[in-house]
């Protein structure tokens, strides 16, 4: 058996939905989200309420987080 | 007060405290590098000093005033204008390091050393590389105006020194009076790469206290959403 090393290995999103305080949501691209303020983007991680996406689908904070 | 304000009130406790603690640690990341640099520039003064001394002492040790032989001129240049270089920007590394004036005092000093070198050297063109090794050193503070300061004092030195005792700086008594302006363009030219590396430095530094503080923020929704027995457990074991 060997192992399959040619498999790309992608961390991280590509996309994030964080929710408006007007009510709604915004899609943000990762760099539009890094570039929130460092407390805002704080805030939507202790309330797991920002939603995050790679190649379109949902995957979990934790999962989004990874380096 | 309901529910959902209580809840508000204490994720933007929770997000401040967070957000605080990565401040902290970008300030303390920042303080640690700028307190080593000083600390080693102190000892490369020092050993900067005693390499001039040797330098006077190697190439012109002795002066002949007539018949008589005196310790020549270089000596005690290196010597006393030597320490008088060095002694501020040292004293000011062990006494207060991590300072802004300090790292200003020690571009100068540098700067200053390096015209020592030249001089002793007797205007040797190799000499000046000193220069741009130690725009190189100065870059690992990460503070963009350590390297302007040091961009001033080169100038200026080469200046005034290029007026009165041009043999002393450009090796020839009659160099053309823009030399300066010459060597001032290829600092300008090293500076021009190393401003922006330094600026990407905190940068980095400061994409890294964020992430921590991401980390924190997620850790601290995995412990808001687990169960009662999980963070009793959690609190035990001090993961939180």
């Amino acid at each position: 058996m060997t192992a399959d090393t040619n498999v790309e290995v992608r961390k991280g999103y590509d996309r994030v939905v964080v929710p408006e305080s007007a009510g709604g949501t915004r899609s943000l691209t990762r760099q539009q989200f890094e570039t929130l303020p460092l407390r805002e983007r704080v805030s939507y991680l202790i309330e797991g309420s920002a939603q995050f996406f790679r190649d379109g689908r949902p995957i979990s904070a934790s999962e989004a987080m990874r380096i | 007060m309901s529910v959902a304000i209580k809840a508000l009130e204490t994720t933007q406790a929770a997000a401040e405290a967070i957000v605080q603690r990565a401040e902290t640690r970008y300030e303390a990341h920042r303080q640690e590098i700028l307190g080593s640099t000083d600390r080693i520039f102190a000892w490369l003064m020092i050993g900067q000093w005693i390499f001039a001394i040797a330098v006077a002492l190697i190439f012109s040790p002795y002066g002949w005033q007539g018949k008589v032989k005196t310790v020549h001129m270089h000596v005690w240049v290196a010597l006393f204008l030597g320490a008088a270089i060095i002694s501020l920007p040292v004293a000011l590394a062990w006494r207060r390091p991590g300072e802004l004036l300090t790292r200003h005092a020690i571009a100068a000093g540098q700067m200053l050393c390096s015209a020592l070198l030249v001089h002793l050297s007797g205007g040797r063109i190799e000499t000046h590389f000193h220069v741009f090794g130690s725009l190189a050193f100065l870059a690992f503070y990460r503070d963009w105006p350590v390297l302007v300061t040091a961009t001033v004092v080169v100038a200026a030195e080469h200046l005034v020194r290029g007026i009165l005792w041009p043999e002393s700086v450009y090796g020839i008594p009659n160099p053309e009076w823009w030399r300066f302006l010459e060597h001032a363009f290829w600092v300008v030219f090293c500076i021009s790469i190393l401003i922006p590396s330094c600026r990407r430095g905190l940068k980095d530094m400061r994409v890294m206290a964020d992430r921590g503080a991401e980390l924190e923020a997620l850790s601290e929704n995995q412990w808001r959403n687990s169960s009662v027995v999980d963070r009793a457990a959690a609190d035990a074991r001090g993961d939180r």
